[in-house]
């Protein structure tokens, strides 16, 4: 099933988009159930699906074990698939039963390339979230501390 | 008078039946009543959760009354991994003991903040709010 253009305008990574746009975005994204201790992604492995939370709680972890917790609508999954090499960077593991949107990386990155306007408002917001999250991917987290 | 003859003679037969049939009976009620142990210590966990909150700890007030007990059993896990402990060395070594549930579970500790991040991308297990916890 399809995401409506509302829920893609509550989210934070589309606030800035507006009608044309999320009507563009909308067939892509597609409602998912997520059940207790589904694994969505998988550190290493290609990055083949792009995930926005609507419900649910996930734990994200990287290497040496490092991880951090996302429990609120909107938290994004799997941003490797528009940033290179494309490979995820950690594995996500579903705490609890929840819904979350789901988009094909390859036709998210194809909008995001195809479509300038939408690329940078995206790009904007994507680009904010990766580096909250590169010290944890990076192991730089006790010398920001 | 000796042997069989003897012990016909003095009701032998019959005590040594009576005094089986004691000891078989004894065993039965032991049994049965190790058997429903378990059943005791429900009720008794279910005195424990009637017990009203203590005014002023709203930390507690927040603690799920399961996730309390699950915490004990918890709480000997990280004290094996050691702090600060990766979160998902402890969802690993939870489901290899058999822990009911343990996504949820340890979903609902970081909720109530009995489990903290630290600031290394690894977590420990908040004393604060389980000091609260034992005070009550």
């Amino acid at each position: 099933m399809s995401a409506d253009i509302q829920t893609l305008k509550s989210l934070d990574l589309f606030a800035d988009l507006n009608f044309g746009e999320l009507e563009q975005i909308a067939p892509s994204m597609h409602l998912m159930k997520v059940t207790e201790g589904e694994v969505l992604t998988r550190r290493g492995e290609p990055a083949r699906t792009f995930f926005i939370i609507l419900s649910g709680n996930f734990m994200l972890s990287f290497k040496d074990e490092r991880s951090f917790t996302l429990h609120n609508k909107g938290n994004i999954i799997g941003w490797s698939t528009v940033i290179t090499p494309f490979w995820y960077k950690g594995t996500t593991t579903a705490l609890t039963d929840g819904m979350v949107l789901s988009m094909h990386g390859q036709e998210f990155l194809n909008l995001i390339q195809s479509n300038s306007a939408i690329g940078d408002k995206i790009m904007r917001k994507i680009n904010k979230i990766v580096s909250e999250r590169m010290p944890y991917i990076t192991g730089t987290l006790e010398k920001e501390a | 008078m000796f042997g069989l003859e003897a012990i016909i003679a003095h009701d032998g037969l019959s005590i040594s039946v009576i005094g089986l049939s004691i000891v078989f009976v004894c065993l039965i009620l032991l049994s049965f009543s190790v058997s429903r142990i378990h059943k005791l210590i429900e009720l008794w966990d279910k005195k424990d959760q009637k017990t009203p909150p203590v005014s002023g700890l709203t930390v507690l007030e927040t603690v799920p009354q399961d996730v309390q007990r699950t915490s004990r059993q918890f709480k000997l896990l990280i004290e094996w991994i050691g702090e600060p402990f990766p979160l998902p060395k402890l969802l690993d070594l939870s489901e290899k003991c058999g822990l009911s549930r343990p996504h949820s579970t340890i979903n609902e500790f970081i909720k109530c903040e009995l489990i903290i991040p630290a600031e290394n991308g690894y977590y420990v297990w908040n004393k604060q709010v389980e000091e609260k916890r034992n005070g009550s």
